[in-house]
């Protein structure tokens, strides 16, 4: 046998090195197709002014009740494109290369899944960050909306969300090598069915009754709730958060283990053929 | 058998629902071996080489890159093959020198900046370094994929049709590179063509394979002289018509 060639760096230097180049590689996707900047600018500011504006019309009321529910509205939306942005910008660049057959390409480097997913994911939170500014921005100027008065509490409610979104794209991902392309329509479309059952501008007792025991089982129903919590000034909901955290991990490596078994799918029914 | 083995694989087996691409065959290369992997459409080519550069899992045998076990460690296996196909796009919305360092970096060279200039010397391409991948022909594209499949220096070369499309004198280019490549570097090369001038120019060793099977391994001279035809060709062509004849439900894919 001959030895294997002599490699230039450590492992985890080579894996660190993968992950930031399929990072820059999702760069240039964005910064060269303009129209991809949609998901990351307007589509953000349109959701601002529409919530926003539902949240000034409902607070002209005068109530303490529609006072509050202005707040959720425009936290709510905020906080929703967490998940919104992580999802999409992960699960579209997985399925950027499957639009451009650049799938056998990768698959044939020696990329790690985890290497490929954590890359994706680094320049997907640049996208969030640019997202979520836009709509911070947007609400502060239209609104005058001070998303960070809602405090730290902010931060951990974030987080979970952020992995929710992540848990979702590792799925969408996994139906679409199960599946093919076809699939794909499921990475917009799952989280509109998450919307109204996460309580993400109400408290899901707000939800017909059959309907709350699966609103109470999701993680995000948690987390906003503890935004609420933020936006009523009772201080963080610590159980609420806890709960949200758990289920969110629950959650990520629940989706993990289904990709991980549609890729071994994948490779053991030749599915490749599909993208060459 | 060649005394240093950097690719082997045995036994392999793999199905489709029903049909079987592939039939408990075994793919032996050395270092710095030139083979050539023929058969007519179906005859389970691709599927072999897609086993071998572990995007598809066989149903039976094994595969060691380099002595790596590619089914426990896909990722180390993975960094001692290169692969080229004429069928594969360039990574759209990238420079040809931005694509080419992306690769260089998901291989583990952290400057592949004089790599990229050496491969793109050797194929007499820089003038395209700067070009978009979406402004360049089909055969530029392929040349700048069989750039981007040395620039690690591989030990294993597995191309998949590296001459189609190309008018007769970039091929000739390809051909010189790749055997420049396997002599200078060592670098063993597996490849599937239909044109039998590549493989009369660069292999000094072809597998034949029908049905799944291999049904001839030797030199093409050798091979040619054992079915009693003058050329390469006219074993194709016969093997052809037995396969066509004795495998019409067989298929390359799923």
């Amino acid at each position: 046998m001959t030895a294997p060639v002599t490699v230039e760096l450590s492992p985890r230097a080579r894996s660190w090195l993968r992950m930031r180049a399929i990072a820059r590689r999702h760069a240039y996707v964005l910064v060269r197709s303009p129209h991809r900047l949609f998901d990351v600018t307007l589509w953000p500011l349109v959701d601002v002014v529409l919530f926003g504006s539902l949240a000034a019309f409902v607070g002209t009321s005068g109530t303490s009740g529609t006072a509050k529910a202005s707040g959720y509205l425009l936290a709510g939306i905020v906080l929703w494109h967490v998940i919104y942005q992580s999802q999409i910008s992960l699960s579209t660049g997985f399925l950027e290369e499957t639009w451009t057959r650049n799938l056998l390409n990768m698959m044939v480097t020696p990329v790690r899944e985890v290497e490929y997913v954590a890359g994706v994911a680094l320049f997907g939170m640049v996208k969030m960050v640019m997202g979520i500014g836009v709509m911070v921005l947007g609400a502060l100027a239209f609104f005058s909306f001070h998303a960070w008065s809602l405090g730290f509490g902010l931060i951990p409610i974030a987080v979970t969300l952020l992995i929710v979104g992540w848990a979702i794209s590792l799925f969408v991902i996994g139906l679409v090598l199960r599946f093919g392309t076809g699939a794909e329509a499921l990475a917009w479309g799952v989280m509109f069915v998450l919307l109204p059952l996460s309580g993400v501008f109400y408290p899901t007792k707000a939800l017909p009754t059959v309907m709350q025991p699966l609103a109470l089982a999701l993680p995000t129903t948690h987390a906003f709730s503890a935004l609420r919590g933020l936006v009523d000034k009772h201080g963080l909901n610590w159980t609420q958060v806890s709960i949200a955290g758990a289920g969110s991990v629950a959650m990520l490596l629940l989706a993990a283990w289904f990709l991980v078994a549609m890729l071994t799918m994948f490779r053991r029914r030749g599915y490749i053929t599909r993208y060459t | 058998m060649p005394a240093e083995l950097v690719l082997e694989a045995r036994g392999l087996v793999k199905d489709y629902r029903r049909t079987r691409a592939v039939d408990g065959i075994d793919v032996l290369v050395g270092a710095g071996e030139r083979v050539a992997l023929l058969g007519p459409n179906g005859a389970g080519k691709t599927t072999t080489l897609l086993m071998i550069l572990g995007v598809v899992a066989p149903d039976a045998g094994a595969i060691a890159i380099c002595g790596i076990d590619l089914a426990r460690h896909r990722s180390r296996a993975a960094e001692q093959v290169g692969f080229a196909a004429g069928y594969l796009p360039l990574t759209e919305r990238m420079r040809v020198r931005e694509y080419l360092r992306l690769y260089g970096q998901l291989y583990g060279i952290a400057d592949p900046g004089p790599r990229i200039d050496e491969g793109l010397e050797r194929f007499r391409v820089t003038h395209l370094a700067d070009a978009m991948g979406t402004e360049l022909s089909s055969g530029q594209r392929t040349l700048i994929g069989i750039v981007r499949s040395t620039l690690h220096r591989p030990r294993l070369l597995v191309l998949d049709e590296p001459t189609a499309s190309l008018d007769p004198d970039v091929a000739l280019r390809v051909r010189e590179g790749l055997i420049e490549i396997a002599e200078n570097e060592g670098t063993a090369l597996l490849m599937t063509s239909h044109d039998m001038t590549d493989v009369d120019h660069v292999c000094e060793r072809v597998l034949f394979l029908s049905a799944g099977r291999i049904v001839a391994d030797g030199t093409p001279e050798s091979i040619a002289a054992s079915y009693g035809r003058g050329n390469l060709e006219g074993v194709f062509l016969h093997l052809a018509g037995n396969h066509e004849a004795s495998a019409t439900q067989q298929s390359d894919h799923p």
